[in-house]
């Protein structure tokens, strides 16, 4: 199908507006609820190791959590959209007006980015509320515990608990879990365009997600094992692009172990993670195209 | 000569089948035109092609071969959906979105905007019908009312062309009578309809014009007038006619070296008589119909 006709940004705007009311309405937010009780049952549940533990532990479980939720949702909601479209004969109205399937596909996707982003928010927010919350309770009992001591020896002590709390570092983690989300978006649209089920479309998702957290691990192997041959190049470029590394998003152990992350890693994993959206949604639309509804 | 307000031109539609080296031919070289203004019937039965058809008018399915134009534009183009609305058959919208927010979605799709839009959105209320359920969710709606709304969002951009996968199908006779009223109402309006259906009597009653499709093929084609008139025999109607003037008129055809076949009490269709026991309709005049064979026109 031909597809002549400017982007209109009204167009891909109301379809970008549909998607975020379709999902809300139908009540996906209500995972933050499992977030929140997550996180208070495990800051309650910690309050007996050391603060630096504590604070370690929290941040691992609550960026853990993010992690999986964000990609939980990216998937699942992203894999409904097209088939659910057809099946309703919704796509036929919308695309017997004048919108070129490629605005059509795109406002979808923003539609869930944008979800993906309030979502990251909203756990971001209650995860930062905790935090500060646990290191204010912290604070005030080492405060207390140090009431004797002279203040040059309290500060140190202080300064030590608001490091190891909230902390700069904890926002490119949080960003790359959002690119993550993003591509894992975009794939599955991608794969729903030729997928006739959304059950095939998680499915086919899930080995993407373990085989994308596991593909680093057996690069390596093969470049050490074949000594790097072109044939295992090949291979191994074919498997990056079918098969993200989903480990390179993966900032989050050095956030929670206090590693400073250098401003270069995260720009080259923000422009990775933009590469693969990019290269998924034109794949999805050039499918698309070719699709008989 | 005027543009036809779609043209289909040596169309051919063959599905592969999966796993298999055959194909299925839905649509066969199939060639129609509607004129601006007219009501064209798409009639058949199910699987005879017709949703295909219109699914490649629309530019939702690519043709193996032949062109299909709206407008004068080639349908494969997006440009040429600005100037059609289209009803799919047993649609289903976004049910959490009420009957406004639909009306505005669909605007918007189509270029609308600010007050043109709302205003736009208060008229196609009025005319299918649902200034009342405005604020109501699809959800809610019955099957006649998402029908309407359906319609509504066709229009929604004022287009000259529109298209309607039965649109009646799985209606109420009431519904389904509403249906029908605005599609004359469109029609009095000066836009085009082409419309798919196998209920006859409907399209008897709205279509100028009708294509019958039979496995992929256009079979008959013309005005409906000419398709279903016995070209020997004429109807004459009378009200209020005494049992001696049926006689007269009897013996008059009789030396006419015409016949009478059929004298008897006119009928109402069971659709009024529903939507009169229903209360939907008032009574319709009561009234004689005579049938005369061999009958020379005067």
């Amino acid at each position: 199908m031909s597809s002549s006709i400017s982007l209109s940004l009204r167009r891909i705007r109301a379809l970008t507006g549909i998607t975020l009311t379709d999902l809300t309405r139908q009540r996906v937010f209500y995972f933050a609820l499992i977030f929140a009780l997550l996180l208070i049952a495990s800051s309650v549940l910690m309050a007996r190791f050391s603060f630096q533990q504590e604070f370690q532990i929290l941040k691992d479980v609550s960026l853990g959590a993010m992690s999986i939720v964000t990609s939980l949702l990216a998937v699942v909601a992203t894999a409904r959209l097209l088939p659910q479209d057809v099946e309703d004969r919704t796509v036929y109205t919308i695309l017997a007006k004048p919108v070129p399937r490629f605005e059509y596909l795109l406002g979808r996707l923003l539609g869930i980015l944008l979800l993906l982003a309030i979502s990251t928010l909203i756990m971001s927010a209650l995860f930062v509320a905790v935090l500060c919350s646990r290191e204010q309770t912290v604070l005030h009992e080492t405060a207390q515990q140090m009431a004797s001591l002279p203040r040059d020896q309290v500060e140190p002590a202080l300064a030590a608990v608001r490091h190891s709390a909230l902390n700069i570092d904890l926002v490119p983690a949080v960003a790359t879990i959002y690119f993550k989300a993003t591509l894992l978006a975009a794939l599955t649209l991608f794969v729903s365009t030729f997928a006739t089920t959304n059950l095939f479309t998680i499915v086919v998702m899930v080995f993407v997600y373990f085989i994308g957290h596991l593909q680093a691990l057996a690069r390596a192997y093969l470049l050490q094992e074949q000594g790097g041959g072109w044939t295992a190049q090949i291979f191994l470029a074919i498997v990056a692009l079918l098969f993200p590394d989903l480990q390179a998003f993966n900032l989050v152990d050095d956030a929670v172990a206090g590693t400073v992350i250098p401003l270069a890693l995260f720009g080259k994993t923000a422009l990775l993670g933009l590469f693969y959206t990019t290269v998924y949604t034109l794949l999805g639309t050039v499918v698309f195209y070719g699709k008989e509804l | 000569m005027t543009e036809p307000a779609i043209a289909v031109r040596g169309l051919t539609k063959t599905f592969p089948v999966p796993f298999r080296r055959v194909s299925v031919m839905a649509v066969r070289d199939l060639n129609l035109t509607v004129e601006p203004g007219e009501v064209y019937g798409l009639l058949g039965p199910n699987g005879s092609g017709k949703s295909t058809t219109l699914k490649i008018i629309l530019g939702l399915v690519s043709p193996t071969r032949g062109t299909t134009e709206i407008m004068g534009r080639n349908s494969r183009r997006v440009q040429s959906r600005a100037s059609v609305g289209f009803l799919p058959e047993n649609p289903y919208f976004y049910k959490y979105l009420t009957g406004a927010e639909t009306l505005r979605f669909f605007g918007k799709l189509c270029g609308l905007g600010g007050r043109t839009l709302h205003e736009r959105i208060d008229q196609m209320l009025a005319l299918v019908g649902l200034e009342e359920a405005r604020h109501r969710r699809l959800s809610t709606y019955s099957k006649g009312m998402l029908q309407r709304i359906g319609l509504a969002q066709a229009i929604i951009h004022d287009p000259r062309v529109v298209i309607l996968d039965e649109p009646t199908a799985g209606v109420d006779p009431a519904g389904s009578r509403d249906i029908c009223d605005l599609i004359l109402q469109l029609k009095k309006r000066g836009i085009t309809v082409l419309l798919s259906s196998h209920l006859l009597a409907q399209a008897q009653e709205i279509c100028d014009r009708v294509g019958i499709l039979s496995a992929g093929a256009l079979v008959r084609e013309g005005r409906l007038a000419d398709l279903i008139a016995i070209e020997n025999r004429t109807e004459v109607v009378l009200e209020n006619a005494s049992e001696k003037l049926l006689q007269e008129i009897a013996s008059v055809a009789a030396r006419s070296n015409a016949r009478l076949i059929e004298c008897r009490r006119s009928t109402t269709t069971l659709e009024r008589l529903f939507l009169e026991a229903t209360g939907e309709e008032n009574t319709a005049p009561a009234s004689t119909a005579i049938s005369k064979k061999d009958q020379k026109k005067a």
